[in-house]
């Protein structure tokens, strides 16, 4: 079997433009990958149409870099005449009849869907566990989960099946499972990629962002998916840029912010001594770190559980059997309707999301607290602010253990939020977070480092990730 | 009995006039086929977000300014979360914090009593689906869902029917007439549910909330038979509950729908999908710029004009005639006669070919020279009605016209002494009985006199002519 | 173990229309609590400022031009509706007017 999906994509985009491969073969050689790592569950569904797209495109002379090459969608973004089931038993079958916008940049540039993703049931989850089609597995130990919500794309990618995934990430869900299978995870700020298409989670937190294999790649790819789109008002006009300028740069002069918090007791002690390497690397090679104290960090999680959960009762509220997706059988009124519908129709993690979010908004509770919430928002954004009118850069360890084991946290609310503890602020802030590899730990277990960046400069994060990633 | 105070407010909504829809591009139409006038934004599919339709806030802004209200700068939208099939996100994005307008007046007359009734706010909504129901199912038909409605509540400063058909009568009249809403009842563009309570005290009693009232009048009428309804409870020893009910019009009273629960928990949030919306002094005012004079100063100015009372209310109940009229007040011309022409013979061709009077060639200058030949008697009357089509319909002059229309004569003195001579000679009884003082002949000899020229001479003149030649 | 009353089980899940089993509510009644003492954590910050922020997004929201765009056939309407009438989308009947 032929390798070409091991070659970077500056090395395969030359090969398709020499005509020594074709986007078929690609396609091919990710599909039997696919087959032979049926065991990972990365997938939910295969475009079944895939082989027929690569082949008209066989006749086309490749036009930019990411031209036929293969890529795999996260199950929560939708794709015209391919089944999104948001891994929930309640769109198992639910065939959209438009693409998201992400999905129709992937199809300008000619890159081909080979499938959709598996994740946490409605990216509620952080380790992937909650699909309705049983959790993705961890490349690198198969007894241990992918993370979430993004696994099956992080898996796919790790696992090496396709080199290029589209993830969401609401509280981390792109750069946690990144990490825990040694890829790259980007978190874009809010508003540079547009959400039309991505099914809403919690709406102010959710992002669009590539995963892959190098972080090369993954500037290039968000070089594709960025752009002001007038169907998402939350989506920001910026002029264009390339988000690989700086790779290959020096970081002499890069002021980086360390905060307390994040090299705390709650970090494995592997792991903090790995960022303590990294730290000294910078230093060497001319970055200043500082370590320095943030007020608010502690409260994110707490922040997220509110806001996301308030929001997503509304943004699920959708999905009662009326218009799309499952519905009942033998239902004689509405509300019977609604309540079987959804009750069957939901995983266990989605219903007590929905039920809490609907009390936290519910008459006074409102008030107490999800209008509170959205203040210490706005002060934890100030906080993060204030850091970064003095630093360009913020690191910290992107997760606070390697993947854990699967079943680990099975039936314990809190727990899924905890994985994410050092992910969420960023998603307070609305802020560039990215998840780089910095080796494993002494079980073989990737480790990765946290990246945050000023809003909108994702390039600065790019740099600082290349610089490391030639070393660990 | 009659000891008891009223106290009345209404909630009326409003369908916007606009093009698309107000958070969709899909067409705000009524009278579409069948789930036709739908896109995936307006059936709530997953993934899709909603856009802010730029002509509604400026139809909003006009409302507010119509109304007297303050204006809100800075408005976000917010969530109103409840499930029902007509409402395809199960929640409606409204404006519950930061309604577009505040604090406002309409000033009603009330059998010659002037009164102002408070407007609390004006604020923007999308409006549900329509449902029709057979036996055990309903049917939901998409095309309305999304249309962008106002709402526009009152202070409980409303005392009887009377006060508040006025109001409606009033509010109905401006919408219609600054061109926000067509403010029909009966095709549901205009909405009211009445919100009654009475007490004998200063505190207000409690109150029952009458839903989608039909017409004018009957709210009119169910706010009296709720008022009655209530005295006869509260003096038979009975409470008034909280309750909705609805005006059955056959039975003429208000019939119960259901009991408050208590108190609905919408669980309001900001809508997260729409960041704020600060509007400028620029766009205020252009927005304002457009909006067209209202009744009430439509006739002051048409008094000062010496426009009859009648011709004041047939025109302002003629809104084309009207708006075409106010652009004749550019030019100099008998505007009373104009007014006539306008609400006859011109209305008339208008009606029988179902046209409006700008896609006629009747322009100004036309119709200027039109009212002054008739005022310098160079027309008859009869002439109009005989060259009313050619006026409408052929791009001519008046004087090509009455060319063509060989009406070069009539004031020519010799034709019609000619034709009076004419008659004289042919009717010698007449004559006789006139010069013995019967008034009557003379009428009969002018109508020979008009038979002759076939209406085409000044009667006046004519008539004037006639009685000289019989003194002779 | 603390855990909430059925009562309190049934009326978020209600509120969230959600039917569940007699398994599921016993379940939930500690699932829920865990959650519900999460959030109560946000009564312990004490040192805030009353400004909100409820979207990332600084820039002032965009309108859009009053253009009719592209709708739907009738068929793709109701394409993914589990259960139709015609052109319609049926559900039970609706009594709570």
């Amino acid at each position: 079997m032929s390798k070409y999906l091991d070659l970077d994509i500056r090395k395969i985009h030359e090969l398709l433009v020499k005509k020594e491969i074709t986007p078929l073969d690609l396609v091919d050689e990710a599909l039997s990958r696919i087959e032979e790592n049926k065991d990972l569950n990365a997938f939910i569904t295969i475009n079944d149409k895939v082989r027929e797209e690569a082949s008209e495109l066989g006749e086309v002379d490749p036009d930019n870099l990411f031209f036929g090459i293969p890529i795999a969608v996260k199950d929560n973004i939708v794709t015209k005449d391919l089944k999104t089931t948001c891994a929930s038993h309640i769109l198992e079958n639910f065939i959209p009849i438009y693409d998201a916008t992400v999905v129709e940049k992937i199809r300008e540039n000619k890159m081909l869907i080979i499938g959709k993703t598996n994740m946490d049931e409605f990216a509620m989850g952080s380790t992937s566990e909650t699909s309705y089609f049983g959790a993705p597995l961890n490349p690198h130990d198969k007894k241990r989960v992918s993370g979430g919500s993004s696994g099956g794309s992080a898996s796919a990618v790790s696992g090496g099946l396709i080199p290029l995934a589209l993830g969401s990430d609401t509280g981390g869900s792109i750069r946690q499972p990144a990490s825990y299978t040694g890829i790259v995870g980007m978190k874009p700020t809010y508003g540079r990629v547009s959400r039309y298409g991505l099914v809403a989670f919690a709406s102010s937190l959710d992002q669009i962002g590539p995963i892959t294999r190098t972080v090369y790649e993954n500037a290039s790819l968000l070089n594709v998916l960025v752009g002001e789109d007038d169907r998402d008002l939350t989506s920001v006009k910026k002029d264009k840029e390339d988000f690989t300028r700086l790779i290959g740069e020096d970081i002499k002069g890069l002021r980086i912010a360390l905060p307390k918090y994040f090299v705390s007791d709650i970090v494995d002690e592997e792991i903090s001594k790995r960022i303590k390497e990294v730290i000294s690397f910078c230093d060497k090679n001319g970055a200043v770190v500082d370590i320095v104290d943030m007020q608010y960090l502690d409260t994110a999680v707490n922040l997220y559980q509110i806001i996301a959960m308030a929001e997503a009762s509304s943004n699920l509220a959708r999905f009662d059997g009326v218009r799309y997706g499952f519905r009942a059988s033998d239902v004689n009124s509405v509300d019977e309707m609604y309540g079987k519908t959804r009750g069957e129709g939901f995983g266990d993690e989605v219903k007590r999301r929905i039920m809490v979010g609907s009390y936290i908004l519910s008459g006074e509770n409102a008030k107490t607290y999800y209008d509170k919430a959205l203040m210490v928002r706005d002060d934890i954004t100030k906080e993060f602010n204030r850091i970064f009118k003095e630093y360009d850069l913020i690191i910290g360890p992107t997760t606070t253990r390697v993947a854990p084991l699967l079943g680990n946290s099975k039936d314990d609310p809190h727990k899924a939020f905890m994985d994410d503890v050092l992910v969420i602020p960023v998603n307070m802030a609305g802020l560039p977070g990215l998840n780089v590899p910095v080796g494993k730990n002494s079980e073989g277990m990737p480790i990765g480092l946290h990246i945050i960046g000023k809003a909108f400069d994702e390039a600065t994060i790019y740099k600082l990730a290349s610089f490391l990633e030639e070393v660990f | 009995m009659s000891n008891y105070i009223p106290t009345i407010g209404l909630e009326v909504h409003v369908e916007i006039k606009s093009k698309s829809k107000l958070f969709s591009d899909s067409a705000n139409a009524y009278g579409m086929a069948t789930n036709t006038s739908v896109n995936v934004i307006d059936l709530g599919y997953p993934g899709t977000l909603p856009t802010l339709n730029k002509e509604v806030i400026r139809q909003a802004l006009r409302a507010c300014k119509v109304l007297n209200c303050d204006i809100t700068r800075k408005m976000h939208f917010d969530r109103k979360n409840y499930f029902y099939p007509d409402n395809s996100k199960n929640y409606q994005i409204t404006q519950n914090r930061t309604p577009i307008g505040t604090n406002g007046y309409v000033e009603i007359e009330v059998d010659g009593v002037k009164k102002k009734i408070g407007i609390s706010d004006i604020h923007i909504e999308e409006d549900t689906c329509k449902s029709a129901h057979r036996g055990s199912v309903s049917l939901l038909d998409f095309n309305r869902a999304g249309v962008p409605l106002i709402e526009i509540v009152t202070t409980p400063s409303i005392s009887n029917g009377k006060e508040a058909m006025a109001y409606l009568t009033k509010l109905k009249e401006m919408l219609f007439y600054a061109n926000i809403s067509d403010c029909k009842m009966e095709e549901g563009s205009m909405r009211c549910d009445a919100n009654v309570s009475i007490s004998k005290t200063d505190v207000l009693g409690v109150r029952t909330e009458t839903k989608n009232i039909g017409s004018i009048h009957n709210v009119g009428l169910a706010i009296e038979k709720e008022i009655e309804r209530q005295e006869k409870v509260l003096e038979t020893g009975g409470i008034i509950r909280e309750e909705t009910r609805r005006f059955d019009d056959k039975l003429g009273e208000t019939i119960l729908m259901r009991v408050k629960e208590t108190g609905n928990d919408y669980r309001y949030f900001i809508e997260p999908d729409i960041p704020y919306l600060e509007l400028t002094d620029e766009f205020i005012n252009d927005s304002l710029k457009t909006l067209p004079l209202l009744p009430d100063e439509l006739k002051k100015k048409y008094s000062e004009i010496g426009l009859s009372s009648l011709q004041i209310e047939k025109l302002i109940n003629n809104r084309p005639s009207n708006d075409y009229f106010l652009g004749l007040l550019e030019f100099k011309t008998n505007y009373v006669t104009a007014v006539n022409l306008l609400l006859s013979d011109i209305s008339s061709y208008l009606n029988k070919h179902n046209k409006v009077i700008t896609d006629t060639h009747l322009s100004y200058e036309k119709l200027v020279s039109v009212v002054d030949a008739l005022e310098k008697g160079e027309l008859s009357n009869k002439n109009v009605k005989d060259l009313i089509d050619s006026l409408m319909e052929r791009d001519l002059t008046l004087e090509e016209l009455k060319k063509e229309f060989n009406i070069k004569n009539i004031t020519d003195d010799s034709f019609i002494k000619d034709i009076i001579t004419k008659v004289i000679e042919n009717n010698s009884e007449s004559v006789n009985d006139y010069k013995s003082g019967h008034d009557r002949a003379l009428k009969y000899l002018m109508g020979q006199v008009m038979k002759e020229t076939k209406g085409a001479v000044n009667p006046k003149k004519a008539s004037d002519m006639l009685v000289k030649e019989l003194n002779k | 173990m603390d855990r909430l009353s059925r009562e309190e089980v049934l009326h978020v899940a209600y509120l969230a229309r959600i039917s569940l089993t007699g398994e599921e509510i016993e379940k939930f009644r500690v699932q829920l609590k865990v959650l519900m003492d999460d959030i109560d954590k946000i009564k312990s910050v004490k040192d805030y400022d009353d400004e909100m922020m409820y979207t990332p997004i600084e820039d002032n929201t965009r309108l859009r031009e009053d253009v009719v765009g592209k709708m739907l056939s009738a068929k793709d309407a109701t394409i993914n509706a589990p259960k139709k009438n015609g052109s319609f989308i049926e559900v039970p009947v609706m009594i709570n007017e």
